[in-house]
């Protein structure tokens, strides 16, 4: 495999609040590759979000810090870069869609207003050719009658259109990698289908890498490449998607995938992870899981595991990921 | 798949032109508190604009001195035998004038400095403090100081009453702008490269813009009430002639009491003037607020 893109190390993010600092990601590591999928799984607070948002240098600095890491873009470390480097690569090297295309797109101003000012700016267009370049961009992710709808704003799109939009903005550049922070939540399961569909088909097209963040495993094991699964901040397995799904490493994983409706199976009954994710502000001691873990031993309790090789390819973050990668815990 | 994908929430034909400036013009006149508070500015301005074409300047000595309103001096005459009518309509310039000027000047700092503040976490410590410092002191005697220092003239009517009247500006404009700052498309744009500059001018005041008019047109009729102030204090330009002036003019010829036309006429100019702006600027807020059901 070429060398990656975006390549994330050892990334920790914190916030101070009021009752003490939350240690949101911790010692996060990701490569994006050009052309590939990487889905960051994980559950609401896990830090999948902060992540891409670190990425992005969305957050609000105070009271979020990155306090360890780099993020380092084509030989570029954006962790500190100035606001012109951040400015540059963002849009041109990495862009974002966002979960809520309504409140993401601003509302004052019409769709084809959006997407031709940044070509303006960005790319020295001129107020016609941007204009052009808009309606062929919202062509090109299925806008019907796109040179009508721009000069439209955004409440006047469905959500499916909205999302739509939002993507025609986000590739409007040419990024290089493209990152989804639950750009399907939203809608609804046709819909849902076909912004997949799309995203794919544009990462095929312009060799993008594209980041795809969820809690849908559905949608992980149809578009993704590879897997990393957050729990707690903290990324507790990792591998290409065909391999985790057969073979989980990570008890949280493997009940992860048990919980997932099996409509083909007889018993209809749904199975849940019992208990709740942690407080980040309380997080138990040693792994973060063994609370809820059905393979808990003593050692969980006291010792963090460090995330470990366990085969090719394949990382996990578990005492015992051995034995559970073999089905003998 | 390659075919456009058909709209599914085809919504039933409705005519989808954005409200148009007319549509907004004429929903603000439907109402007889917008048509009629707009009529009375209209009447200032244009009183302001082309009133001194129609009544000569008050000046020199006339014969009818202290006369009460009739029909040759309308608003009566003052102790000089100067018409008051014609005072008031010479009045209208200055008074418009510097309100008007000194709104601008009031409204462009505070709304950067609103803006800033909103939008800058470091800024927005220094902003806030200096504002409210700013909205604690006593207005009036420091208008009155630096305006005696300064030396009386209309320019510095209009900046003295300009620097000191932002800070009620910012306050709005900077909490309205932190509601709009938190938005997602805020991040929206700034996840597609645009700088603190962009967002502030493109995406955070085209939100803010109806309360920056809104602002107007309050801070201008505080404005007015502040020149007409501190004229009547002596503090305005001696060679021409505001509202203020008219009122000092009765006091200092001791004719407060018994001449009441002379100021009568001048104190209605005010309260009119204030009124229409503070009900055209409460009227503007109401059509542009969607949860008004009945705009």
């Amino acid at each position: 495999m070429s060398a990656p893109v975006l390549s994330v190390d050892d990334l920790s993010v914190e916030f101070a609040t009021r009752e003490g600092t939350v240690h949101a990601v911790r010692h996060v590591g990701l490569d994006v590759h050009a052309g590939r999928t990487l889905a960051i799984l994980g559950e609401s607070g896990s830090g999948k979000s902060v992540t891409a948002q670190a990425i992005m240098g969305l957050l609000d600095t105070p009271p979020a810090r990155v306090s360890s890491g780099s993020i380092v873009f084509e030989g570029t470390d954006l962790v500190g870069a100035s606001e012109r480097t951040r400015m540059r690569i963002n849009g041109e090297g990495i862009a974002m869609v966002f979960q809520d295309a309504l409140s993401a797109l601003n509302p004052v101003y019409t769709v084809g207003d959006q997407i031709s000012e940044l070509l303006r700016v960005r790319r020295k267009l001129s107020r016609s050719a941007a204009r052009a370049r808009a309606i062929e961009l919202m062509e090109r992710v299925r806008i019907p009658a796109a040179a009508r709808r721009v000069d439209d704003y955004p409440h006047q799109f469905s959500g499916g259109m909205r999302q739509r939009i939002m993507i025609a903005l986000a590739v409007a550049l040419n990024p290089r990698v493209l990152i989804a922070d639950e750009p399907t939540t939203a809608l609804d399961v046709t819909v849902q289908a076909q912004i997949m569909e799309l995203l794919t088909e544009l990462r095929r097209e312009n060799g993008m890498g594209l980041v795809l963040i969820t809690h849908d495993l559905g949608v992980v094991a149809e578009v993704a490449d590879d897997v990393v699964v957050m729990y707690s901040g903290r990324i507790v397995e990792r591998g290409s998607v065909e391999e985790l799904f057969q073979r989980p490493a990570h008890p949280y994983t493997r009940g992860l995938l048990r919980s997932m409706p099996r409509p083909d199976r007889e018993d209809d009954e749904l199975w849940a992870i019992p208990g709740a994710p942690p407080s980040p502000l309380r997080a138990p001691g040693g792994c973060a899981f063994n609370p809820r873990c059905d393979a808990v031993v003593d050692v969980c309790r006291t010792d963090q595991p460090e995330l470990r090789l366990i085969a090719a390819g394949r990382h996990s973050a578990c005492h015992l990921s051995q034995e559970v990668f073999d089905g003998r815990a | 798949m390659s075919a456009p994908i058909p709209e599914t929430t085809q919504a039933v034909a409705v005519p989808t032109a954005p409200p148009s400036r007319m549509d907004g013009l004429r929903r603000f006149v439907t109402k007889p508190t917008g048509a009629l508070s707009l009529a009375v500015l209209l009447l200032f301005v244009l009183t302001g604009l082309f009133g001194p074409l129609f009544v000569d300047r008050p000046g020199g000595l006339g014969t009818d001195i202290l006369q009460a309103p009739s029909a040759s001096h309308w608003f009566g005459t003052d102790d000089l035998g100067q018409d008051v009518l014609a005072q008031v309509v010479w009045g209208t310039r200055v008074s418009l004038t510097v309100g008007a000027a000194a709104s601008g000047l009031a409204i462009v700092i505070g709304t950067a400095l609103g803006l800033f503040g909103a939008y800058s976490r470091r800024a927005d410590a220094w902003i806030t403090t200096v504002t409210d410092l700013m909205l604690s002191l006593p207005l009036l005697p420091l208008m009155i100081i630096v305006t005696a220092i300064a030396g009386p003239s209309i320019a510095t009517l209009t900046v003295v009453i300009g620097l000191f009247s932002w800070p009620e500006v910012t306050r709005l404009i900077r909490s309205n702008g932190m509601v709009v700052v938190a938005m997602p498309y805020i991040d929206g744009a700034r996840a597609l490269g645009a700088g603190g500059w962009r967002i502030v001018t493109r995406e955070v005041l085209p939100a803010v813009v109806p309360l920056v008019v809104v602002s107007v047109l309050l801070t201008a009729a505080r404005a007015v009430i502040s020149e007409a102030g501190l004229s009547f204090l002596g503090l305005g330009d001696p060679d021409s002639w505001s509202w203020g002036r008219i009122m000092l003019n009765a006091q200092r010829s001791g004719v407060l009491s018994t001449a009441w036309w002379q100021t009568l006429f001048p104190s209605l100019a005010i309260l009119l003037l204030v009124l229409a702006a503070t009900v055209a600027g409460v009227r503007f807020n109401d059509t542009r607020d969607p949860r008004l059901k009945d705009r």
